[in-house]
């Protein structure tokens, strides 16, 4: 080890949470985002709105129960709607206990269904992820293995994503499981009725308020962190880097999926701007590319990028058949014409006014 | 409605279909099947497993078969309706009929996913048939029911026979704004019962004699239900129908003002009767004074 020991004591443990919180506020600004976007189609597309409403209603519901369940508080009331959650424990637990349940549900839902996600993916992707190996233990170093970490499992994932293949019925599973999450992922509620916790501040004052409600149990926290690190140090293991790194991962799969829900959700705004039967040609052609491309390449190439082609392929034709009907069927991609432009072409002197 | 049907001064305030929707539970039963049967077919033909069900050509059918069998008993015992299990088992009988008679059975996993697909979109079709069989006419004095695709059912309920009515909305439901309105009848119509029944069974005895002890013990639990003919099953927009109907049982319910006002107007009709008898009286008698007089 040739860090300094101010650095290794002091600040290298802060490395990798560092990380994780970076992740987790672009997450927030995904969820920010998305929940934006959804504001606006709620008008016309009120059931997928109160679906992803109940989604999320859903993963914030199990996080508390499940916060009851680990501090063994018991659940007495489980009640959940599309526009209201509700979990009552057996026993008012105070202090510590009270603290803990309450973490889960502010910060449960951001990490809780992701971890599902990524037990899934664990399950159907090939080969094992590399976990960078310290060697220094300094800030600078744990930031790098961090990265490291999270960039081997991001290949991992957008390999999987790249090369999912719809007839294969684990693939469709993960596939589903993605989009519930990119849709429900978020803590507030987004609905005709203005209410409150609707932004990404209130979530955070939240998280503030539970925080500084009791610093004592954040300085444990940390102590513990702390001891952990120390214990990985000398046992010279990365255990410390790789555990907070699974928090970046689950992050990862969250800000996919999120990108995933945007996609979905500027399909249908464009799909809003076309009238009439013709807004189910892009579904046709979705359906009928990707199917196409999967069954007929097999008996032309032989490979292992048939399942990724037929995928390009589906997203292309899509983009495109949409594209198409947007220029034909609409006035989006018209040039609107200047004014002036257009008292050139009739003369300078012609005036409405004479 | 037909213009036969209507009563006198009656009119129509909304009629209504239950929602495409509302008969999930018959709707994922043929889901399950096309489900299961990809699945099936994938795993024969396509997965890392298929040389599992290589070995010999039952393999596969059984697999199928199982599992749709299994998935028809705890279907039936969850919703206490043992037709989901012979569903099923006619499913899995005819598959099986049709693979035999055409001998096709080494080709199980290219049928089995066909098949399951066919009969799905088959219960699909039946399904929408039911659905579109429904019918439910509110109007200012009654609501009638009917149903049914074979034996048409009819039931009307006037307003003033409803003791209580029962909502219910799913998930579903919440999502795209349909819900259930059970209206009970004082004959207790829209009223099923919940039976659930415990046992333990006890082998007394040694080799040679023994006996057998059973002890059991029953509950019954009155709830609202009644069969899609004879609810409003799943009607849109749930909230507007729901507060329709409480108005319009509310409109024919005397209240008890009202009631007293009754009954101070037959007070006051009585009165009026023994005033008129006793006017008539008091003409008679004068009649019969003025002919004496004469």
């Amino acid at each position: 080890m040739s860090g300094s020991p101010v650095d290794i004591v002091v600040f290298a443990p802060l490395a990798p949470l560092f990380g994780v919180l970076l992740f987790w506020f672009i997450q927030l600004l995904f969820i920010e985002s998305h929940k934006y976007q959804l504001s606006k189609i709620w008008e016309k597309h009120k059931p997928l709105c109160r679906f992803t409403n109940f989604l999320g209603i859903l993963y914030q519901t199990v996080c508390h129960a499940l916060g009851f369940t680990v501090t063994k508080s018991g659940i007495s009331n489980f009640y959940i709607s599309v526009d209201y959650g509700k979990v009552a424990p057996k026993k008012e637990k105070k202090g510590i206990f009270e603290w803990t349940s309450n973490a889960f549900l502010f910060v449960g839902p951001f990490f809780i269904p992701a971890l599902l996600l990524f037990i899934v993916f664990f399950l159907i992707q090939n080969g094992s992820i590399e976990i960078a190996q310290s060697m220094e233990y300094t800030f600078a170093e744990g930031m790098i293995n961090f990265g490291t970490n999270l960039y081997a499992f991001s290949e991992h994932l957008f390999l999987l994503l790249i090369s999912i293949d719809l007839l294969h019925p684990p693939h469709i599973i993960f596939l589903i499981l993605l989009i519930f999450l990119g849709m429900g992922i978020r803590p507030s509620y987004v609905g005709e009725e203005k209410r409150k916790k609707v932004n990404m501040l209130y979530d955070l004052y939240n998280i503030k308020v539970h925080i500084f409600q009791k610093p004592l149990y954040i300085l444990l926290l940390f102590l513990i962190a702390y001891i952990f690190f120390y214990i990985s140090v000398l046992l010279k293991t990365n255990w410390y880097t790789s555990l907070f790194s699974i928090f970046g991962w689950l992050s990862i799969i969250a800000i996919v999926s999120l990108i995933i829900a945007h996609m979905i959700i500027f399909l249908i705004k464009a799909l809003d701007e076309i009238s009439g039967l013709l807004k189910i040609l892009p579904f046709f052609t979705l359906l009928l590319s990707y199917a196409l491309m999967r069954l007929s390449l097999p008996s032309i190439i032989q490979n292992e990028y048939i399942a990724s082609v037929s995928l390009f392929v589906m997203l292309f034709s899509t983009g495109a058949v949409i594209l198409l009907l947007l220029k034909f069927t609409t006035n989006k991609f018209k040039p609107s014409m200047k004014m002036k432009e257009l008292r050139v072409e009739d003369g300078p002197k012609r005036n409405i006014r004479k | 409605m037909d213009q036969n049907e209507i009563l006198e001064n009656e009119r129509v305030e909304k009629s209504l279909s239950p929602h495409p929707l509302s008969f999930m539970r018959l709707q994922s039963l043929c889901l399950f099947l096309i489900i299961w049967g990809v699945l099936v077919g994938w795993l024969v033909n396509f997965s890392e497993f298929k040389d599992l069900f290589s070995g010999n050509e039952w393999f596969p059918i059984l697999a199928w078969g199982l599992v749709l069998l299994l998935v028809g008993v705890i279907a039936s015992l969850i919703t206490i309706q043992w037709s989901i299990f012979f569903l099923f088992l006619g499913v899995f009988a005819g598959g099986l009929a049709l693979m035999l008679s055409q001998g096709v059975l080494n080709e199980s996993g290219v049928f089995i996913p066909f098949y399951s697909v066919a009969i799905s979109i088959l219960g699909f079709l039946i399904v929408e048939l039911y659905r579109r069989s429904h019918k439910y006419i509110i109007s200012n004095f009654r609501i009638i029911f009917k149903g049914g695709i074979i034996t048409k059912r009819e039931r009307t309920l006037r307003y003033d026979k409803i003791t209580d009515i029962d909502a219910k909305q799913g998930v579903l439901g919440q999502i795209f704004g349909f819900g259930t309105i059970i209206p009970i009848s004082q004959s207790g119509f829209g009223l099923g019962s919940d039976k659930s029944f415990a046992a333990g069974g006890i082998n007394v005895g040694t080799k040679k004699v023994g006996f057998l002890g059973l002890f059991g013990g029953g509950k019954d639990v009155q709830t609202p239900r009644a069969r899609s003919y004879y609810e409003l099953h799943g009607v849109h927009p749930y909230k507007e129908v729901k507060k329709l109907v409480e108005n319009l049982v509310q409109g024919h319910v005397i209240t008890p003002y009202q009631q007293e006002q009754v009954a101070f107007q037959k007070e006051q009709v009585d009165i009026q009767k023994q005033m008129r008898d006793l006017l008539k009286k008091q003409m008679e008698t004068k009649g019969e004074e003025n002919e004496s007089e004469s």
